[in-house]
Formats: structure tokens, sequence, C-alpha cells
């Protein structure tokens, strides 16, 4: 058992993410502690404009796994979110009175993600499409979706009785429910916090685990991994399908935070917007991920909030200023600046290293 | 070396073309288990085309490969590593980004199918061929070149194959450490490693190759013992430039 807790927390304070120490754990505690008692300072309405900040950090880590671990870059996360929002929407809708309507819809929203994103990347990845073409495949998948949901709008587009909406979108999507308890409020915002938070630690110990050391070898070169012995067909394929479980699961969040979704949804801009928050903090690591999502959700929420069109303008420009300035992503180039030691203990070990006669 | 011994990796009649470049021509070549072979040839005779197309990466216009027997010409590079090939590539291919010791381990893990004690048995095995330091964490760029070819070779052996294909290894090598990378791949043909290097090095070429091939023009020009090879004057003048 104590051996079992020793190797989870190998996984866990590895080296593939920022922050090992315990400088790093005491404040990483007292911050999830502070979100934790949130709801005893803010109000119900803010506690649940938080939980929007954090209901994107799954489909951002998952692609941090995909583009920033594995090297593939995707402009397609929102189509999983959509897919897993709409099922959700529409199972959930149709079983509305039983208490467990939420959850079976919410599985197959994530089914249906995990399905569709495993289609998909069969034909990408054991087609062998060369890497600079997938993010133009995912973006054309997910434009092609929004067009087909636009023109849902008539009464013939429904499932059971459930009307899809066209851009009108989907409307009185429920709340997530746990037998009589409805997330709704406070709860919700528990609800995603905790969320967020196995999904982080999820996809930490991955990227520490073996799995996690085979996509970074793929990244830096498919051709010698495929030559180690690797599969990376199966490699990248299981990547993908998790970061579309992923950006599913922020989906199924978004609908039942806002009951509704529209096509909108997956449209252009917010299928840009995680590759800017992934962008920004540091696609290499999966906490810069994190910050930079909850941060950059809250400006551009209270940019939209005001009531004008600044929000994307302003993603813009700070993922211009970072390409040129921070290409690695602020949160990366900062946190990898702050190790003094790295280089001296380097040297140490090249001296020993030479004293072996090599 | 039984010259009646079933060849371990076998190629027929390989042909292979880029655009109007005819990168191999009917290329035979039978390589018994535990031979040591060297594949010589001016630049642009298909040596890497070769290697390249025996180990997965190229298809062959024309042509099958025999591993062990089995026809792989159809076979994706993975499962062909499984079945016992390794191969180096001629630029330096470690993963320069990861650490010596990652690098070690994601290779030492491919083989070991998951299995902890297995890996680390291939682990341990690799460190100690060219005496790596097993928790060294620099990335691998920092080594020196010779170090980093090393690396490489350390890493395709972690798989434990049982035909090793080399391209270049000893390219920018001084001739000491040439000589001692010689010294190690001698040992472990000894042991029953069948060897396949592309080398220009002509003094690595004499000390370890039991047969040489010499590649010309997408063919194979000459094959016999070193001695009777680099007698040869036709050999020496296509090395030179000269065409017939």
């Amino acid at each position: 058992m104590t051996a079992a807790a020793a190797g989870l927390w190998r996984l866990i304070n590895g080296r593939e993410d920022i922050g090992r120490t315990p400088w790093f754990w005491g404040p990483a505690l007292a911050v999830i502690a502070v979100f934790a008692l949130l709801p005893l300072e803010a109000t119900e309405f803010e506690a649940y404009n938080v939980a929007y900040y954090l209901l994107n950090v799954p489909m951002a880590l998952g692609l941090s796994l995909l583009w920033g671990y594995s090297g593939v870059l995707s402009f397609g996360q929102v189509a999983y979110f959509g897919i897993a929002g709409y099922t959700y929407g529409v199972v959930a809708g149709n079983l509305a009175p039983s208490p467990w309507a939420p959850v079976i819809g919410s599985a197959a929203g994530l089914a249906l993600a995990a399905a569709v994103g495993a289609v998909f990347g069969y034909f990408v990845f054991y087609g062998r499409v060369q890497a600079w073409i997938i993010p133009i495949l995912t973006l054309v998948f997910t434009l092609l979706l929004e067009t087909f949901l636009g023109q849902t709008a008539g009464y013939q587009w429904r499932i059971g009785h459930v009307q899809l909406g066209g851009y009108n979108g989907m409307t009185g999507i429920p709340s997530f429910q746990l037998g009589h308890l409805i997330f709704s409020g406070y709860a919700f915002y528990y609800l995603a916090l905790v969320i967020t938070l196995v999904t982080y630690f999820g996809c930490r110990i991955l990227a520490n685990a073996h799995a996690g050391k085979v996509l970074l070898a793929i990244r830096e070169d498919v051709l010698r991994t495929e030559l180690l012995g690797y599969d990376i067909r199966l490699h990248q394929l299981g990547v993908f399908v998790l970061a579309a479980v992923l950006a599913g699961l922020s989906g199924l969040l978004y609908v039942q935070w806002g009951n509704y979704i529209t096509p909108s949804q997956l449209g252009l801009v917010p299928a840009a917007l995680p590759v800017i928050w992934v962008a920004i903090g540091g696609r290499e690591r999966l906490l810069a991920v994190v910050i930079a999502t909850y941060v950059l959700n809250w400006i551009n929420y209270s940019l939209s909030g005001a009531g004008n069109e600044y929000a994307p303008v302003v993603m813009g420009a700070l993922l211009l200023g970072v390409m040129l300035f921070f290409p690695r992503g602020i949160i990366v180039t900062l946190s990898s600046g702050w190790r003094p030691n790295a280089r001296k203990g380097a040297a140490k070990r090249d001296a020993v290293f030479d004293e072996n006669g090599r | 070396m039984s010259i009646a011994a079933e060849p371990i990796l076998r190629a027929q009649r390989l042909s292979k073309r880029f655009g109007g470049v005819v990168a191999a021509s009917g290329v035979d070549l039978a390589v018994a288990p535990a031979e040591f072979r060297c594949i010589i040839g001016p630049n642009g005779a298909g040596k890497s085309t070769l290697f390249s197309m025996l180990c997965g990466i190229y298809r062959p216009d024309a042509g099958r490969i025999l591993l062990k027997g089995e026809d792989v010409t159809r076979l994706p590079a993975f499962r062909r590593v499984r079945m016992g090939l390794g191969l180096t590539f001629q630029t330096n291919r470690a993963y320069h980004l990861l650490s010596v010791q990652q690098n070690l381990e994601i290779a030492a893990r491919a083989a070991a199918a998951g299995r902890d004690a297995e890996t680390e048995k291939r682990f341990n095995y690799a460190v100690s061929l060219f005496h790596f330091d097993s928790e060294d964490d620099r990335p691998a760029r920092e080594l020196p070149h010779h170090q980093l070819q090393w690396l490489e070779i350390a890493m395709v052996l972690a798989g434990g194959p049982e035909i090793l294909l080399l391209d270049e290894p000893t390219a920018g090598m001084s001739p000491d450490e040439t000589m001692q990378t010689a010294g190690v791949l001698q040992h472990l043909n000894e042991t029953g490693l069948t060897i396949i290097v592309v080398e220009h090095d002509i003094a690595f070429v004499r000390k370890v190759a039991q047969i040489v091939t010499v590649l010309h023009q997408g063919y194979i020009f000459a094959e016999g013992t070193v001695s009777a090879i680099t007698a040869r004057e036709d050999v020496r003048k296509i090395y030179l430039g000269r065409t017939q």
C-alpha cells in the first residue's frame, strides 16, 4: 500500500511538469484551499463565473498533451466539446424527468466524443498523414460540424422531443444531477473545481508515466521512436482520443453550466481560443496551461461582459506578443528561468562523467 | 561463418527510384547469421536507401525482403524491429532534447513489453556497453559527438536486436574512438549478433569486416573478402569517382 502510494507520488511529482519542491507544493495547496473555501466569501453568481473559467481547463489540458507533449496541433478540440455538449442535451433532454438522465447523458456525450475522435484519429494516424496537415483537417472538421448544426433550425431537426435549434442553439439543457442532488450554484462550482483538479493531476501522472515519455519521444523524432519498436500510430491515436474526451468533458460542463449551446461554440474564433490559451501559458507544461486557461478565460469573460468586441482583439494581440517574445509560452519561460542551480549541477555532472574515463 | 547457413536477412532484386534517380536497381543481398558485413561505395551509391528499404522506411518499387526467412516487404518498420532488426541513422537521431537516462529508458522499455524487471535489465545492459552514467540527466545534445553516436547504438542494442544495421556509425569520430567502437561491435558480433555497417572509414572496415559489399549507382558492383575487394583496381576507381 505504501509502496503504491510512493509510486503514485513519484508520478505526480515527476519532472514533466512545473513544480517539484515544497516551495511549489506549499503555495499550490494554499491556492487549492482558497478555491475550496471560495464560496464562503463569494456570492453564488461570482462562484458561477469562476466555474466558467475552470470548465475550459480539461479541454486545454487535452490540447497540451496532444500538441505540447506529442507534437500534434489540433484546431478542432471544440468539435469534441460540441459533440459531447449536444449529445448530452439530446440524451439528457429526452430522458429528462428521470434523475439519472444527466448521468446517462454525460456518459453518452463522452462516449460519442471518444468514438468520433477514434474514427478521425484512425484515418489520420493509421493513414500516416503528415503532421502539418492535421491542424487543417481538424479545423475543417470543426467548421463542417458548425455549418451542419447551423442549418438544423427547422422543426424536422429534432431527436426525440429535443430540438437541435440551428443557429439559435439548443436551450433548456438539464443541469447535472446525481440522484436528487442538482448541481447548480455552489454545487456546480464544486463539480467544476473537482473535475479540474482530477483531470490536472491525472494528466500530470500520465505525463510522468512511461506512456508520457513515449509521447515526448514521438514529439522529438517519430521515425527514431518507430525504429525502437513502438507502434507510434497507436500512441498518437490514444492521446488524440484522450484529448477528445477531455474536450468533451469541458463541453459537458459548459452545457450543464449555461443550459444551452449554439453552433457558434464550434466556430472559427472558439476553435482558435484553446490554441491561444495553451500557447500563451506554454504548451509543454500542464500547470502553465491550467493557469493561462483560467486567467485568459477570466479576462475574456470580463471583456465580453462589458458588452463590446474587444475580447478577440486582445486575445489575438496577446498571442502575437507571446509568439514574438516567449515562443515557449510566458509561464514556461518564466519558470525555467527560476532555477539558478540547474546549470551549476549540470557542470558538476560533466566533471564526474569525464572522470569515469569517457 | 558457414556458407551453407540460411541467411538471416535477404534482399532479392530490390529496386527503388526517386523521380529520375535510380537509388537501387536489382540489389541482391544475403547475410548469414552472426556475419559482420560492411557495405561501401561512393556517395550516392544507394547505401542509405538500401538500409531504409531493409528496415521499412521506404517501400521498394520491386523486390522482396526476407527477415529470418519471412517476407517482411510490406511490414511496417516497428514490426521488423520487433522481429529483431535494429538501425542507427546516418545523422545522429538520439533524442537530443531528452536526458541520456530517458533516452536509454525509452529504448529499453520498447522491447520489454512493459515488464519492469526486463526494462531494468535492458537499461543496465545498454548503460554498460559504452560506460554511460545511468543517472545522467543532461540533455543528450550536451554529449560529445562520439558519445552521442554511442548513445544511439546503445539505444538500439537495448532492444536486443539479432541484426544490427549501422549507417556510418564512426563518422566524425577520432581514430581512437573509431577503434573503440569497432572493438565493442566486434565483441558483440562474436557473441552472435549479425552486423551490417555502411562505412567509409577503410581502417574500420579492415578491422571488422568479414565480407565487403561494394554498391555503385544503385547496384552491387562487387562482393568479397576485405583483402580481395581492396585489391581490386576497379573498386578503387569508382571510389575515386572515375566511372568506366
